[in-house]
């Protein structure tokens, strides 16, 4: 038998990207792809909140400043999501911008999408 | 590129997240009332403790409305842990005093999210939010008259038991 690899056709569209890593928006998938820390990780709509949520939280100013604290790692563990982090502080802040820059764009898409489509001028 | 955010979710995180804060508030408004019921029964005023036990399921009942409204916009309402209600009242109209208090401040509270949706122009939310603001006209306005009981009747001899039998008959029957 011959091995069929399909591979399915996926048009990612880059929402935002910073020279640590990227994320891609898939609309056939209704999903976001993250480039990030080695990885390529799918993250649904709840997920991608949860993951935003999380990384905002982490009080990164502390970090930096407790110096007493062992390990320079935080683990950014989401709930019903298959996916797990384990970055460094400046992992976190090159993160913590990509999330920032992705929901900037995604905010921006919404308004272009508002002003083209929806409302009637 | 597919504008998934919001066809996921008709609120916004701001909003969701104040709408949040406001179940919290009114599950700890429930609570504050619960106990005041308890109090007033335990001293003897038996129409202010039952008046406080409607007015803890009245605000049971604001809380799961709000809820309902995060969920039917495809947000994540969130359960409230509530912790430290008191126990003690110095006096039967510190109770009052207080229930006042609790309700001026959800009254602001409300304002507060209404002002953000004006910001956003999230006129559904605003929508929403007019049933609370007739309500809240109605809650402070109870609480207000029952506070004044305590100066029209005043509290001395018998007073205390006049007022009690009278908070029980507050209504609010406004056609404004
Ligand atoms: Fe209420
Ligand atoms: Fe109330």
């Amino acid at each position: 038998m011959q091995d069929l690899v399909i591979l399915p056709s996926i048009n990612f569209t880059e929402v935002f990207n910073t020279n640590k890593g990227a994320i891609y928006q898939s609309d056939s998938e209704n999903c976001w792809y993250i480039d990030f820390a080695g990885k390529l990780a799918r993250f649904d709509y709840r997920n991608l909140l949860k993951l935003k949520k999380a990384v905002y939280q982490i009080d990164i100013e502390n970090l930096l400043l407790n110096s007493t604290k062992a390990p320079d790692l935080e683990i950014i563990f989401i709930c019903a999501c298959d996916h797990c982090y384990v970055l460094s502080i400046l992992e976190i802040i090159a993160l913590k911008e990509l999330l920032q820059g992705t929901f900037v764009m995604l905010e921006l898409n919404h308004i272009i999408f508002d002003r083209l489509h929806r409302i009637v001028a | 590129m597919k504008d998934i955010i919001r066809a996921k979710c008709l609120l916004s995180s701001d909003v969701e997240t104040l709408i949040n804060q406001q179940i919290k508030k009114e599950a700890h408004s429930s609570a504050i009332y619960l106990s005041m019921a308890s109090w007033c029964n335990r001293n003897g005023y038996d129409f202010s403790s039952d008046y406080f036990f409607k007015q803890a399921e009245e605000e049971r009942m604001h809380q799961l409305k709000f809820y309902k409204y995060i969920l039917d916009m495809g947000g994540t309402a969130i359960s409230p842990d509530i912790t430290n209600i008191k126990i003690e009242y110095n006096s039967f109209r510190e109770v009052f005093e207080e229930a006042l208090d609790q309700e001026i401040s959800v009254t602001q509270s409300i304002k507060n999210i209404a002002a953000r949706c004006h910001k956003e122009q999230d006129y559904v939310t605003l929508e929403f939010l007019n049933w609370f603001f007739r309500e809240q006209r109605e809650e402070e306005y109870k609480a207000r008259r029952a506070l004044e009981l305590f100066d029209v009747i005043g509290e001395e001899g018998t007073g205390r038991w006049q007022i009690d039998k009278h908070v029980g008959q507050i209504k609010y029957e406004s056609e404004a």
